[in-house]
C-alpha cells in the first residue's frame, strides 16, 4: 500500500523521536546540559486541541520526567523543568543552544554537585596536568 | 616516537580489553586447559573488536558524539537503560578486579598483604582521574604495558615444540579431560573478552577527548590495526606459556603467581621483576579505562558534561560517578572475595550490554546526516553483518552455557 | 501534554477500529518565530499498524544500508502513514481518534530534513 507524497512544507521538517528526542542538549560553548527527555506541546489554551488545530512544540524537558518514559506514569505539570524552544539554536545531530547553560534552572544539580562537593576537594578547580 | 605515542589510545583500550586481570587468568586458564586450540576465538574476537571500535571512533571523530548518547538516541531510554544497567555493572565489577588485581600485583613484588595495597591502588587511580591530563595517562600506561611482550618473549625462550603447539591451534575440539559444554563456553568468554562494551565505550569517548576530528579518521583506523591485533597477540602467547609449562603437566591455573611462572621459568629474576611492572601497568590501565567508561556511560545517557578535558568542576557529575564507583570497587574489595572470580559474571552482562551497543553503532555508521561521506562501505557493511549474527549467537548461548558448565569448572 | 502522551499510544479511526500506534510526532518549523526558530508546528502523527515503537528510525530517513537491516526495518513497519494533525478528532485517555474523513500520506521525510 502506498500513500500519496504529503505536499512540501514551509519550514524544516522534525520528527520527536527520529530528531529531538534523547538527544544530546549542548549550550552556546558546547558544553553538555543533559538528554532532551520529553518536549512540551502547547495550543493557544493550554493542552492541544485538534479542533482548535494549532499547537507548537514550546519546551524542551528533562529531570524527572525521564522516569515516566522509563516506568510510567506522569509528573505534574509544576515539577517538569523546562528549557524553553527559544534559546534553541540549531538542531543537528545534537541539539544547540543559544545561551550559557549556567543560566538555566535546569542546571541545578550539576552545579549543586560542584558547589557542594567537587569543587571542595583540593585540585577539583584546576586544569589536569 | 611521536608515531608511537599517536596510538596508545589503542594500545591502552587493548590492554583494558584483552589483557586485564580477569584476561590474564582467563588466558592462562585455557591455555593450561585446553592448549592452544581456542586461539581461532581470539583472531575472530580480535577482527570482530577492530571493526566495531572502528566504527565507534569514525562516528566519534565526524559526528563529535561518543557511543552511549548514540546507543541512548536510537534505543530510546528503555532499552539503552537496560544496556546502561548492564553495562555499568561490568564497569563496576571489572574496576573491583583491576583494583584488586594491581594488589595482587603488588603483593608479588612486595609480599605485603593485598588488603593493605587495596586503599593505595584506588587512591592512585582516583588521583590520576582527578589530576592527570589523558594524554599523558594513556601514554604512560600504554608505553609501560608494552613491557607485557615478554610473555611473547618467554614463549620463544622455554623452547616450545612449535609444530605441536601449531597442532593444537588447527585442532578445534576439548583436549581428551574436557567437554564440548566447557570448550564452548570459553569460546564465548574469550569472544566477550575481546569485545567487552567498555572497549568501545573508553575508545570513542577518548577520541572526543583527544578532539579528532574527520580528518583523523585513519589515526583512529591505525590506532586500532595496532591495538587490538597487539593485545589479541599476548593473549595467545599467554595462553601459549601456560600450554608449554602446565599443560604436559595437568596443572590446572587458577592464581597470578601461576600465570607469571613461565615467564620466570624462562627469563629468571629479570623477567619476572619485568612481567610484574607489566602486569601492574595493565591492571592499572584497566582500572582507568573502566573507571573513565563508568563515567562516560552515565554522564553521556544523561547528557551531563564529562571528560578529562575538562576541569573536574566543569565535569561535576562524572567525577563524582567515579569516585562513587571506585568507593564501591574498595568496598567489595574489603569484604576478602577474589578479585578474579568477581569479573566472572561479566560474561552474562555482557551478553545484554554487547548487542545493545554494537547495533546502535552500526546503524548510525550508516546515517549519511551524521556521517557525511564517511559512512560504512559494502565490505565493511558485509564483515558487520557477518558479526552481528556471531554477536546474537554468542549472547544467546552465554548464559545456557554459564549455567550448564557451572562457570567452566 | 508532554510528547509521551502520544507517543505509544492507540489510535482508532472513526468506526473505533484500531489502526496502529503513535510512533513519532512530526513538528514543522513554520510556525510564529520563537527566539531564533520559529517554533515548530505540531503537523502530524506517524501511525504504524505494527508496534508500539519507532525502531532506529530506518523506515522514514532514506538510509538503505547495511541493506539487510534496512529491509528488516523498513517489512517491521510497513504500512506506517502520516495523519495531519487537523485530521485528528480527538486525544484523550491513552487513546487517538482519528476524524471520519481523514487522509493517509506518505511517512516518508522529504528533504528539508537533512539541512544543517
Amino acid at each position: 500500500m502506498t500513500y500519496a507524497q504529503d505536499p512540501p512544507q514551509a519550514g524544516r521538517v522534525l520528527d520527536a523521536r527520529l530528531h529531538l528526542l534523547d538527544r544530546q542538549l549542548l549550550d552556546v560553548d558546547d558544553v553538555p546540559i543533559t538528554t532532551i527527555d520529553d518536549l512540551e506541546v502547547l495550543g493557544t489554551d493550554g493542552d492541544p486541541d485538534p479542533s482548535g488545530g494549532h499547537a507548537v512544540l514550546t519546551s524542551l524537558l528533562t529531570g524527572p520526567v525521564l522516569g515516566t518514559r522509563l516506568f510510567g506514569g506522569r509528573p505534574p505539570s509544576s515539577r517538569l523543568e523546562r528549557i524553553r524552544w527559544s534559546h534553541v539554536a540549531d538542531v543537528g545531530t545534537a541539539v544547540r543552544l543559544g545561551i550559557h547553560g549556567e543560566e538555566l534552572d535546569a542546571t541545578w544539580v550539576e552545579r549543586w554537585v560542584r558547589d557542594h562537593i567537587i569543587g571542595r576537594i583540593p585540585g577539583g578547580r584546576h586544569d589536569p596536568e | 616516537m611521536k608515531r608511537l605515542l599517536g596510538v596508545a589510545l589503542g594500545v591502552l583500550t587493548a590492554i583494558g580489553g584483552f589483557l586485564d586481570i580477569g584476561d590474564l587468568v582467563t588466558n592462562a586458564v585455557v591455555g593450561s586447559r585446553f592448549g592452544l586450540s581456542l586461539a581461532w576465538v581470539v583472531v575472530v574476537g580480535v577482527v570482530g573488536i577492530c571493526l566495531f571500535a572502528q566504527m565507534s571512533g569514525r562516528v566519534a571523530a565526524v559526528s563529535g558524539r561518543a557511543t552511549f548518547e548514540i546507543i541512548r538516541e536510537r534505543l530510546g531510554p528503555r532499552a539503552a537503560g537496560a544496556n546502561l544497567a548492564a553495562s555499568f555493572l561490568i564497569n563496576v565489577l571489572t574496576l573491583t578486579a583491576e583494583v584488586g588485581g594491581i594488589a595482587l600485583a603488588l603483593q608479588l613484588a612486595s609480599s605485603v598483604e593485598p588488603r593493605l595495597w587495596v586503599p593505595v591502588a584506588a587512591l592512585a587511580v582516583w588521583f590520576v582521574l582527578w589530576r592527570v591530563k589523558f594524554s599523558i595517562m594513556e601514554n604512560v600506561t600504554g608505553l609501560v604495558g608494552l613491557t607485557l611482550v615478554v610473555f611473547a618473549v618467554a614463549l620463544f625462550k622455554l623452547g616450545p615444540d612449535w609444530g605441536d603447539l601449531a597442532q593444537q591451534a588447527m585442532t578445534l575440539a576439548p583436549t581428551s579431560t574436557e567437554t564440548w559444554p566447557t570448550y564452548w563456553y570459553y569460546a564465548i568468554a574469550l569472544f566477550g573478552a575481546a569485545m567487552t562494551p567498555y572497549e568501545v565505550f573508553f575508545f570513542s569517548s577518548g577520541a572526543v577527548e583527544e578532539k579528532w576530528t574527520a580528518k583523523d579518521v585513519g589515526q583512529s583506523r591505525l590506532n586500532v590495526l595496532i591495538g587490538f591485533p597487539f593485545g589479541g597477540v599476548l593473549s595467545i602467547a599467554i595462553a601459549a606459556c601456560a600450554a608449554v609449562v602446565f599443560l604436559p603437566q595437568a596443572i590446572e591455573v587458577d592464581s597470578l603467581s601461576q600465570i607469571v611462572l613461565p615467564v620466570a621459568l624462562a627469563g629468571g629474576k629479570l623477567a619476572l621483576a619485568v612481567v610484574i611492572v607489566g602486569i601492574v601497568a595493565a591492571t592499572f590501565g584497566a582500572a582507568l579505562e573502566t573507571s573513565l567508561s563508568s563515567g562516560y556511560t552515565l554522564a553521556q545517557f544523561l547528557g551531563w558534561s564529562w571528560g578529562k578535558f575538562r576541569r573536574p568542576t566543569q565535569a561535576a557529575r562524572f567525577h563524582l560517578t567515579m569516585i562513587v564507583a571506585l568507593l564501591i570497587g574498595v568496598a567489595i574489595l574489603m569484604t576478602s572475595v577474589d578479585p578474579v572470580k568477581v569479573t566472572e559474571f561479566s560474561v552474562v552482562f555482557s551478553a545484554i550490554a554487547l548487542p545493545l551497543t554494537y547495533l546502535p553503532i552500526l546503524v548510525v555508521a550508516n546515517d549519511p546526516e551524521y556521517m557525511g561521506k564517511h559512512v560504512n562501505g559494502r565490505a565493511t557493511n558485509a564483515l558487520a553483518m557477518v558479526y552481528l549474527v556471531i554477536i546474537l549467537v554468542a549472547s544467546l548461548a552465554a548464559i545456557p552455557l554459564m549455567i550448564a558448565t557451572g562457570a567452566g569448572s | 501534554m508532554i510528547l509521551s502522551d502520544l507517543l505509544d499510544t492507540p489510535v482508532t479511526d472513526a468506526d473505533g477500529t484500531r489502526v496502529g500506534y503513535v510512533i513519532d510526532v512530526r513538528f514543522v518549523l513554520d510556525g510564529p518565530p520563537d527566539g531564533l526558530l520559529a517554533a515548530p508546528r505540531l503537523h502530524g502523527l506517524l501511525v504504524s499498524p505494527r508496534t508500539g515503537t519507532s525502531f532506529l528510525g530506518y523506515e522514514r530517513s532514506g538510509v538503505r544500508s547495511p541493506a539487510f537491516l534496512a529491509r528488516w526495518f523498513a517489512w517491521r513497519h510497513r504500512g506506517t502513514f502520516l495523519v495531519h494533525w487537523t485530521d485528528v478528532a480527538s486525544v484523550a485517555d491513552g487513546r487517538v481518534d482519528l476524524a471520519a474523513d481523514h487522509r493517509r500520506w506518505s511517512p516518508t521525510l522529504t528533504g528539508s530534513t537533512t539541512e544543517r
